[in-house]
């Protein structure tokens, strides 16, 4: 009996977990989940896309770094509310994935550690960075996070389609240089294709329209928010650049009613001739363009929004990795995750074949990264991409809100001064009460 | 005598024997862990989002006490207003026809026919659907760029209309989508409470030489009366937290056209970092769920009594 009690112990034990002491580092991201395809590749050239890539990145560092046991939460994207949710709960994760416009409001509130000396010690200096990402990061003077990238809309280009609308000189597309002329070209394209010039994400979806409407605001020298506490947007420029998609939406130059998976699926069958969507696509596409058959074969580019009024820029955000400030971190855990920033810069390259634009100047200027596709027609936008103040808080919540009204107005559901209106009332109302 | 009997009454009336009194608290017991729960996951939750809605302060502390400021913002707040009416124009949209169509599928269904079993379970399946697949579904339904209708519509020579995508169609098209996955509990509580219907009723109507209507109207109806009251109060209170369709449809848009108030709520507290506001928002919606229910209970309580 005694023998037998013996055995059912030994063989309880032999259940449980085996005794793990290596330091856990808890990793929380979004860029999606892929683990059924590169859940153990560790070979992170291999890779493709942003949510391979960045499975081969944490594989590879598990992997070389023995001593160290990486928990990666995947969250829905954002994964803000999981976050925020988890920050009162004090159960913060060691590092996470964070827009840089939303920094601030964790900065605010205390939740995210400065890392000016965390990253002097792994030998990041954020001088090396161009402006949009160093700008990302830098609140009152202090760093608060490493830069993954900086992101940004980009006219994605149907070369087959620009051929047959005559619109291809040299080689390469042509380009309108102010609002007329895009007019013009979107209309001798439809004549001449039978197709919308614009494929967009227009139904359940409001990030497109904000990320145009800011961008064509910026290029008028429009200053929406010059005071980062008070939005105005009740300007001639912000009208402007309103009434320029109303004129394209009442002309039939844009397909209408797609969502996002619809628009990415159109373009990718050749609804139209630019898709407007970020620097994340550029690696789909240009596989597209690979394939012997699909309306991209042979004929995919890819460039910064065109300068269609003074001044030459983009509205840009970015990903970063921020630090939860966590009490009970222990000396092991942060080292952990230092070593995991190390890693990840010394990979920025292989991260910026996702297509997001890397925020190493050096690396922008590198043959090796100038040698991928399309990287000479997006470097510009090292200087071109432009986020918005970091004073301004809530950015998330106001980029929705800026959204809604912007495609209310080019609906036709709202007359543009209206839609103006009521997105800088909506929009201070929740400044005022921050 | 006439002043000797409540002498000898009264002490029995109002002191009960102490066995019997220690029974009643000994059975007290048994409601215990439920009444535990109830104040500990209800009640207290309760005051504690009534408290809230008079503070100013996001997830990780509150900042001020700003009493009823929270309120007197909200009936002033444009969006917050939308909000509440498109949540009563989804609940008149939804509500009668769950309870007709509820009612209707039941009285057709109440058989023992094998062909009644099945179609009983088939309006009863879309109900175990989670909302993601659902509104997915009816998505694909709905897409003006492939979707069913649109598919139709062209077969017919027609141009596609983007139902989600109009601020006059998205919240009869969520109505729908909602009535579709909602039907099969109404159509239940209907089943259960025909079943209850004594048979001697309906055979003395044939006696009679009553019509379908008549007996629909004079038996079956009245017969049925309470379960109809206790559906129409289950709908309001449910349809009233409209929150997972239109997040998933929609986004509230557009245009706000079907941004109800519970996804307001959620928007304010966790996108916007203000739970006060959100939280006052929530105790609005707790009245007006309140009322409704009450206003039709009493109504209906009104009518049984005459």
């Amino acid at each position: 009996m005694r023998a037998l009690v013996l055995l059912l112990a030994l063989l309880l034990a032999a259940c449980g977990p085996a005794e793990d002491d290596r330091t856990t580092l808890t990793i929380q991201r979004f860029f999606g989940a892929c683990e059924a395809e590169y859940g153990a590749v560790t070979d992170i050239a291999a890779a493709q896309g942003e949510c391979g890539i960045m499975t081969a990145i944490i594989n590879r560092f598990e992997a070389e770094n023995p001593d160290i046991r990486v928990v990666e939460n995947i969250v829905f994207w954002p994964g803000y509310d999981q976050l925020t949710a988890q920050l009162a709960s004090n159960d913060a994760p060691d590092l996470v994935t964070m827009h840089g416009s939303v920094i601030s409001d964790y900065q605010a509130r205390g939740l995210i550690e400065p890392m000016d000396a965390d990253l002097a010690k792994i030998g990041i200096a954020p001088a090396g960075m161009t402006e949009a990402a160093r700008a990302a990061i830098t609140i009152d003077g202090r760093v608060w996070g490493l830069p993954i990238d900086t992101w940004a809309p980009l006219w994605h280009i149907n070369m087959n389609l620009f051929r047959k609308a005559g619109l291809v000189r040299g080689g390469r597309p042509v380009l309108p240089s102010s609002p007329a002329e895009l007019i013009a070209q979107a209309e001798q394209f439809e004549a001449r294709t039978g197709k919308p010039y614009f494929v967009q994400g227009a139904a359940n979806e409001y990030a497109g329209f904000t990320r145009n409407f800011y961008t064509f605001l910026m290029q008028q020298n429009g200053e929406p928010f010059a005071d980062p506490r008070r939005a105005d947007f009740t300007t001639p420029e912000a009208a402007e650049a309103l009434r320029l998609f109303k004129d394209i939406y009442d002309r039939d130059l844009t397909t209408k009613n797609q969502d996002y998976s619809a628009a990415v699926a159109g373009f990718l069958k050749g609804d139209g001739g630019v898709f407007l969507v970020g620097t994340w696509m550029v690696g789909d596409f240009q596989a597209a363009s690979e394939a012997e058959e699909g309306a991209l074969s042979g004929g995919y580019a890819v460039v910064p929004y065109p300068q269609l009024y003074a001044r030459d820029v983009t509205f840009a955000d970015g990903h970063n990795w921020v630090m939860p400030a966590d009490p009970d971190r222990t000396a092991a855990e942060h080292e952990a995750a230092l070593r995991f920033l190390a890693f990840f810069s010394r990979h920025a390259f292989d991260w910026s074949r996702t297509g997001h634009l890397p925020v190493y100047k050096a690396m922008i200027d590198s043959p090796r990264w100038r040698a991928l596709p399309h990287r000479d027609a997006l470097a510009g936008l090292a200087t071109s991409a432009a986020p918005l103040p970091k004073g301004v808080r809530r950015q998330f919540p106001i980029e929705t809100i800026v959204g809604q009204e912007s495609a209310a107005a080019i609906s036709g559901a709202k007359p543009i001064p209206t839609a103006l209106a009521d997105m800088e009332r909506r929009v201070n109302d929740i400044l005022k009460n921050l | 005598m006439a002043t000797a009997l409540p002498q000898q009454v009264a002490p029995v009336a109002t002191h009960p024997p102490r066995g019997r009194r220690a029974a009643g608290w000994a059975n007290a017991l048994f409601v215990l862990p439920y009444l535990a729960m109830f104040v500990a996951m209800i009640v207290v939750p309760l005051a504690m989002g009534m408290w809230l809605s008079t503070t100013k302060g996001d997830l990780f502390g509150v900042e001020a006490h700003v009493g009823l400021a929270n309120f007197t913002r909200l009936f002033g707040d444009p969006i917050f207003l939308e909000t509440v009416g498109n949540t009563f124009y989804f609940v008149v949209l939804t509500v009668p026809a769950l309870t007709l169509i509820g009612l209707g599928l039941a009285l057709v269904l109440n058989t023992p026919a094998r062909w009644a079993t099945v179609l009983r379970t088939i309006f009863f399946a879309s109900t175990v659907l989670s909302v993601t697949v659902v509104t997915l579904v009816w998505r694909l339904v709905f897409l003006p760029d492939g979707g069913l209708l649109a598919v139709i519509s062209e077969a017919l020579g027609k141009t596609p209309i983007a139902f989600l995508n109009d601020p006059e169609l998205a919240m009869p098209a969520i109505a729908i989508t909602t009535i579709w996955w909602c039907i099969g509990l109404p159509m239940v509580l209907f089943l259960a409470a025909l079943q209850q219907v004594p048979r001697e009723l309906y055979e003395a109507a044939a006696l009679d030489n009553a019509g379908r209507w008549t007996t629909l109207r004079r038996i079956t109806l009245p017969a049925i009366s309470r379960t109809f009251v206790l559906v129409v109060i289950i709908e309001i209170i449910l349809q009233f937290q409209l929150f997972g369709q239109p997040q998933l449809m929609t986004l509230g848009g557009p245009n706000n056209a079907t941004r109800p108030i519970v996804l307001f709520i959620y928007e304010t507290g966790w996108r916007q970092w203000e739970l006060g506001y959100a939280a006052a928002a929530a105790q609005v919606l707790f009245a007006m769920i309140l009322v409704a229910a009450m206003a039709q209970y009493v109504v209906a309580s009104r009518k049984g009594a005459q």
